[in-house]
Parts: structure tokens; sequence; C-alpha cells
């Protein structure tokens, strides 16, 4: 059904709540086959992105297609293709985590009964427990083994490891790398840095309802600082005029600084004349990257990679 | 029990809302009955007429109590009213208790209360102050509603503290289930298993030698005999008792950890039913207890109001102003009797079905929808489950209800006819029903935040048109609105086909009108 190779492709989409606005132009594309992460500080607007390629919302303006079809329109044909994980999961009190399971995965459309089995065993989930004696991560469990039981070839996943233990989370990573290799397709909406380093092959930044970047996790880094530290023979100088350059402290022969990380070959050609006794280059951590988006002024939006 | 005082203020306020209506209620039962009482038998003579026909007639001794306290109008009014205020104020102290303990401990919310300077019986200790000031102001209110329309004011005294040990017993009674049962669900049903007990054992005591009403919290009130002989001594048994009970959940809840309970829940099934596997079979699954609740207490309705049918006649003939109240007067009284009840019965019926229909609007707002309409099922689907338990639902419990007041007055008349008869009379009820819930519908599709009051607003008028318009003189445009107004008073006339079709084809308009709502508005907003 799918012609083209992009999974979901969402462009300017807006979507206000009363004078609220959640969504204001975010665009967003997924390749088929890929594992995306989206990610963005809380109140961005991930959730409702998620909810509009659902079909529970109905989007104010721009375009978004996913799976070939329009989310609105096509819902329960498009529904049958995709197996959504919310991050908050409430169950019905009264129902089993067992239940629940395979009512999902009837409504969606059938579940694999022996890949059911063999999760809820990975996940050390207990299906015979009531919904309303499940901890938080346990619902999270019991959603989780509802959606990766599908055969579903697009994966909707908003925070779907908030609550897990660390041990429960390696089991999630596992599962989603086979996934990929099924040749899924994943939307992994996540604050867990790990996980997205782990798992994604792109990622989309989000911020006040907007995207400000796209692209893979090399690509991000390569827009950010590398942090040098070096020694030279000769006394350091010129340095400081070089573009790019920032925050220097310069001590006779040892200087410590960071470069933007398109401007590191420059720098480069200038110490090696000096005669390098010592050099270290601390690339830029993901967390650098994240916090940089997530706190910085409107500003980071103008960088987008894509 | 540090903390106790602030904890008390807390629920107060969060009370706020609700409290009042329960006092509201119980004090209406008391003053409405408490007019009407005097209204109706305004004579020796009237209330000698009553005593005799009443006196004979096991069906209303055992709804309404003991004979004796039909020797006063004062007395009457307590025989009338008393089990319904005490179900009322037992149920107020039930949830105050109930919703402050283990609803508490369940969601989660009493941790980050205990985790502050708060002691380990604090929470316990304020609920059951709370029960105990809401039972305390129910029984002054009765008090003042009673000695305010005239009863003689020591007999108002013990009938307002009668009622109030009632809520102290239930409270201490959930207090104890608070502890045993690890979900708030189980907690209720147990205490209403307790409420239903000391209702038909307080019936079969006041029918029999009067033994067994003895066991009944119901009937220790009933026994003090306010206005015909006033008696305080009972009153012993509900106080001890409640001593006891809350004393016996303060030792059950040391016993126990936090969030634990004495019976821990049973394991469920692994794997689910091959019931469960769409949005109907999850609305039936998930209301199939309540239906079978409301259908259960219809029949049982159906059966008490057919055993007295027979009877109206000849109470009719000695007390011709109740006839004022029946829609055909003195003339077809019977049939004109069993139309009132179905008046009623159908009330209740639509009441059930709002409440059915509204578990739409929860499943929205908890997020639970999301998950379902993720999957493939649509929106018509999604509502269609709920929807159909509300329209399916409202029409089993009416047609239980003519089963059982079939049954019951064939029994006493010897006419096995009479039950087809009447079931077949609930089928004229149910267009109206069907149009309120089909109104609510509407609004979930239209403008869902106000749906429940909606709903609710909507049964009170159709309740306050049937039941008090002709006595409140309304005029006939304020009773237009009611789709009960438009209904054929079956079996008192015949079922005109006309205004059932209209109201059948107004329901499906306003369902169709709801659908495409909720068809083009954003899910969980």
């Amino acid at each position: 059904m799918t012609t083209s190779t992009e999974a979901i492709s969402i462009s300017a989409l807006s979507k206000s709540f009363g004078s609220a606005k959640a969504l204001d132009g975010l665009d967003l594309t997924v390749a088929a086959g890929e594992v995306h992460g989206f990610l963005g500080p809380n109140g961005s607007g991930k959730t409702t992105t998620i909810r509009v390629l659902l079909g529970l919302l109905r989007p104010d303006a721009g375009q978004v297609r996913m799976l070939g079809g329009d989310p609105w329109r096509d819902a329960v044909a498009l529904h049958r293709r995709l197996a959504y994980v919310p991050g908050d999961v409430t169950l019905w009190p009264g129902i089993t985590g067992g239940e629940v399971i395979d009512l999902l995965g009837r409504m969606r459309g059938g579940l694999d009964r022996r890949r059911r089995d063999e999760l809820l065993e990975r996940f050390d989930l207990d299906p015979r427990k009531k919904a309303r004696t499940y901890s938080k991560g346990n619902r999270q469990k019991v959603a989780l083994v509802a959606g990766l039981a599908s055969d579903a070839e697009l994966l909707l996943l908003d925070e779907p490891t908030s609550g897990l233990d660390p041990l429960m989370e390696s089991v999630f990573q596992q599962c989603i790398q086979e996934a990929k290799l099924q040749g899924r397709t994943v939307l992994l909406s996540s604050h867990i840095l790990a996980e997205v380093e782990a798992l994604c092959d792109r990622v989309s930044i989000v911020r006040l309802g907007r995207t400000v970047e796209s692209g893979t996790l090399a690509e991000l880094r390569h827009l950010t600082r590398t942090s040098i530290s070096v020694e030279t023979a000769e006394p350091l100088r010129g340095l400081e005029t070089l573009p790019g350059v920032h925050d220097m402290v310069v001590e006779d022969r040892h200087a410590r600084f960071d470069v933007d990380t398109a401007q590191l070959d420059a720098v480069l050609r200038l110490l090696v004349p000096l005669g390098v006794r010592s050099l270290t280059s601390t690339p830029p951590t993901l967390e650098e990257l994240f916090l940089r988006h997530y706190g910085a002024g409107p500003a980071a939006g103008e960088q987008v990679a894509s | 029990m540090t903390g106790t005082w602030g904890l008390l203020r807390f629920m107060l306020r969060r009370e706020r809302i609700g409290l009042p209506w329960w006092l509201l209620g119980a004090t209406l039962l008391v003053l409405v009955q408490s007019t009407q009482s005097q209204n109706l038998y305004d004579s020796p003579e009237a209330l000698e007429r009553l005593r005799r026909t009443v006196g004979g007639n096991t069906a209303v001794i055992a709804m309404s109590g003991p004979t004796r306290l039909l020797d006063s109008i004062g007395g009457e009014v307590v025989f009338e009213i008393f089990a319904f205020v005490a179900i009322v104020v037992a149920l107020m102290a039930m949830f105050l208790v109930g919703r402050h303990t283990r609803a508490e401990e369940e969601t989660g919310r009493a941790e980050l209360i205990r985790s502050a300077r708060v002691g380990r019986q604090a929470p316990l200790a304020a609920a059951l102050a709370l029960a105990g000031l809401a039972s305390l102001a129910v029984g002054i209110l009765v008090f003042a509603a009673a000695a305010g329309t005239g009863l003689p004011v020591g007999g108002s005294i013990l009938f307002g503290a009668a009622t109030a040990t009632v809520g102290l017993t239930f409270a201490g009674l959930t207090a104890v289930a608070s502890q045993v049962f690890e979900n708030t669900r189980a907690a209720y049903g147990s205490v209403g298993l307790v409420l239903g007990a000391a209702y038909v054992l307080r019936a079969a005591g006041d029918v029999g030698s009067g033994a067994l009403s003895w066991f009944s919290p119901i009937g220790w009130g009933q026994r003090t005999f306010p206005y015909a002989g006033d008696r305080w001594w009972p009153l012993l048994l509900p106080l001890v008792s409640s001593v006891l009970l809350v004393t016996a959940a303060v030792a059950l809840s040391r016993r126990r950890d936090f969030g634990a309970g004495l019976v821990p829940s049973r394991p469920g099934r692994a794997r689910a039913t091959r019931w469960l596997r769409d949005a109907y079979g999850l609305a039936w699954r998930l209301q199939r207890g309540n239906l079978a609740g409301w259908v259960v207490a219809l029949g049982l309705l159906g059966v008490a109001y057919g055993a007295i049918a027979d009877t109206i006649e000849q109470y009719i003939r000695d007390n011709p102003e109740i006839a004022e109240f029946l829609p055909g007067g003195a003339a077809d009284v019977v049939d004109a009797y069993l139309a009132l009840t179905f008046g009623m019965a159908a009330l209740i019926a639509a009441a059930y079905g709002v409440a059915a229909v509204l578990r739409v609007r929860g499943e929205e707002t908890s997020g639970r929808a999301e998950q379902v309409l993720a999957t493939g099922t649509s929106r018509l689907t999604w509502l269609g489950g709920q929807l159909s338990v509300a329209l399916a639902g409202s029409a089993l419990g009416l047609l239980a209800f003519g089963l059982g007041e079939g049954a019951a007055y064939g029994a006493t008349v010897s006419d096995a006819g009479q039950v087809p008869r009447l079931v077949g009379v609930a089928f004229a009820y149910l267009p109206a029903v069907w149009l309120i819930i089909a109104v609510v519908v509407l609004s979930l599709g239209w403008a869902p935040r106000p749906s429940a009051v909606l709903g609710w607003v909507a049964v009170g008028y159709c309740a306050v048109v049937t039941l008090f318009g002709d006595s409140f003189d309304l005029p006939g445009w304020a009773r237009r609105g009611s789709p009960f107004a438009h209904t054929p008073q079956v079996p008192l006339v015949d079922p005109a086909l006309t205004p059932l079709l209209v109201i059948t084809a107004l329901a499906a308009v306003a369902l169709a009108a709801g659908y495409a709502g909720l068809r083009r508005r954003d899910v969980g907003y």
C-alpha cells in the first residue's frame, strides 16, 4: 500500500487547544524501516503529534501522511497496521493484564500468541493480576507486550519505558532492535538519552511545537562544539583569532578551548606547525546536545540541519 | 493520631460539594413525608382507617416498618420514611469513610499524606470523625424537619437521634470493611450487602414476631418508636456496636501493611475469553456486575409494588384522598396504580441508562479510550459498546420490573396472564427512557464536558414532572419537555402508537446527531 519510502511525513502541522498553541508548524519525516527518536522537553508537542497520527485529534493546518494514508480519514484501516504504547498507561481496574493484552490485540486484528507468551516471560509480567493491583511499571509492561506482540509495521511509542527498571529497559531495547531487524518502523518519543543513542537511526528534536533539529546523531554532533585540551612545543599564538573558537584558556604552551566541530580542521592546521606534544579531544555528549536545544532560546531553531 | 485535625479539615473541604447533597436528600425525605402524611391523615379517623388497611397488609409492613408506629401521625411518618432515610444515611457514612480510607490507599494518595507528619491511625480517625459529624448533622436536620413541620419536639429529637446512630453504625462497619478488603469496590460491596440484609431482616421481623428486627441496624432505629412511646434504650445497640466496630477497625489496621488488606485480591484469568474481543465485549464486561444489580433491584421493586397492587382498591376506598395522586382517579384504581409504578420504574431505568452511557465519557477522560481508538476500533464501535449496554440494560431493567410486578400481582389475584400483560406494558415506557439516553449521547458528541451534568439534570427534571407535577401544580408548558409526559399511561389507557413512534424517532435522530458530532471532534479533551 505504501508507495513512498516514508512511513510518516508531517509538514507545517499546527494544532491549538483554545488559545494554547500545542503545535506550531511542526515537520517530521520518518523513513520506512528506521527507528526515529522523537525528542523534546515536556509540553513541546510530542504527545499531541502522536495523537494527531492516531487520528484522535484533527489538525488545524498542515499535511500529515502515515503509511500512505490520511491519519484522520483512514484511521481504522491504518490502525490495523500500527501499534501504540502510551507513556501513561491507564487500564480497566477489574480486568487482568493478560485479558487487556488479548483484548487490545484482537481489536487490532489478532495477535501472535507465541510471541505474547514469550514477551510476558521476557518482561517478567504476571498476566493474572487485576490491573488495579499493577504498579506503574507493570501497567507500562502490559501496554508494551500488547504493542510488541502485534505484527504492526509501525510502532508509535510515547515514552514507553517510563517507570521501567534498568533490566526491563534493556529487554525493551532488545525488542526494538528485533523489530528493526524485522523491517518495522518505530517512532520513539523518549527522554532517556542512552536509549535514544542505542536505538535510533535518526532523531528529531521539537521545542514549543516546532522542529528545531532533525538528522542522524552524527549530523547533530557535527553542529556542536568539541572540547580540546592541547600542549605544544612552541608558545601558542593566533588561536583566539580563528572563527569558531570559544572559551579559550591559555597558559603559555598549554590551552583549553571549545571549537565548533565544523572548524576543527582549521584549528588543527594551525596547531600542527607548533609541534603538538599532547592533545585530547572530547566529542560533545548527547546531554550537551539536548540541553542546548531544550534550554536555549529561540535562536537554537535557526540551525535546522536538513 | 498526629495530624487528625488537619486531615479532618482537608476532608471537609474535599466533601464541601458532595456532602450537602446527602444532607439535603435526607432532610427532604422527612420534610416531604411529614407534610404529605399530615395532609392525608388529618384526623384520628383517617389514621384509624390506615391502621386497619395496613395492619392486614404484609407487603406494606415489609416495605416500611412495625405497625405500632401507626399509633400517632408522627409515628406514621417514621413508619413510612425511616427505612429510606436510614439507607441514605448509611450510604452517606459508607462513602465518606470508604473514600477517605481505602480509596485513598488504593490510589496511592494516602502514601503522600502518611509520609508527612501524620500518625498511622490519623486518616482512619479523621474519616470516622467526618462520618460522625455528618451523621450528627443529619440527626439535627431530621429533627428540624420533623419539628419544623409541626410534629412533637420530644419524638422529633428521638427520630433525629435514631437516624444519626444508623450513620455511626455504618461508618464503623465501613471502617472494618476498609481494613479487610484490598479494594474499595469490595469494601463497598460488603457494606452494601449488610445494608441489604438489614432491610430484609427488619422486613421479616416486622412481618413476623419482631425478633429478627433486632438483628438490623434499621430495625433498632424503628424500634425506638418515636412519637409512639418514645423509648430511648434501643439506641444503646447502635452506640455499642459502633464502638466495637471502630475498636475492631483500629485493631485490624495495626495488623496489616499499608495498601494491603486481610483478604488479598484473587488472581484472575491469564487469557481473555472469546467474548472479550471488541468494544462490545469490553463494555458488557465492564458493566455486567452493575447491570445485573440494577436489573435485580428493579425486578424486586416490581415484586414489592405488585404484591400490594390488589389491596390498593381497599386502601383507596379507605383513603379517598390518595386517589387524587393517581392519574385515573378512583376508577380503574389498580391500573392507575400500576401505571404510576411503571412511571417510577421508568425513571429508575432512565437513571441507570444515563449512568451507563456516561461511561463513554469516563473512558475518554481516563485515557483508556485512547488505547482502544488506537486499534482497529472505529468511533462508532467504541460508542456502540457502552451505548448498547445503556439501551439494552435499561430495557432489561424495565422488563424485569414488569415481570416482577406481573408475577407478584398475578399471584395475588391468581391470574398468570398478568405476567405477559405487564411485561408488554414495560415496552410502552421504553422510548422515553431511550430518548433521555440519546440526549446524553447528543451532548457527548457536541459538548462532552457538560454531558454528565446535562444527563442528571434531564433525569431530575423528568422525576420532578412525574412525581410532583400535580402536587406542585406545574403548568403544562413546564411539563412538556419530559418525554414521560407524552408517554401513554399504560395500562390505565391504551397504548397510542403515534407518541411512542415520535419519541422513538426523536431518540434515533439524537443518537445519529450525537454520533456525527463524535466523529468530527477531538477525542480526549
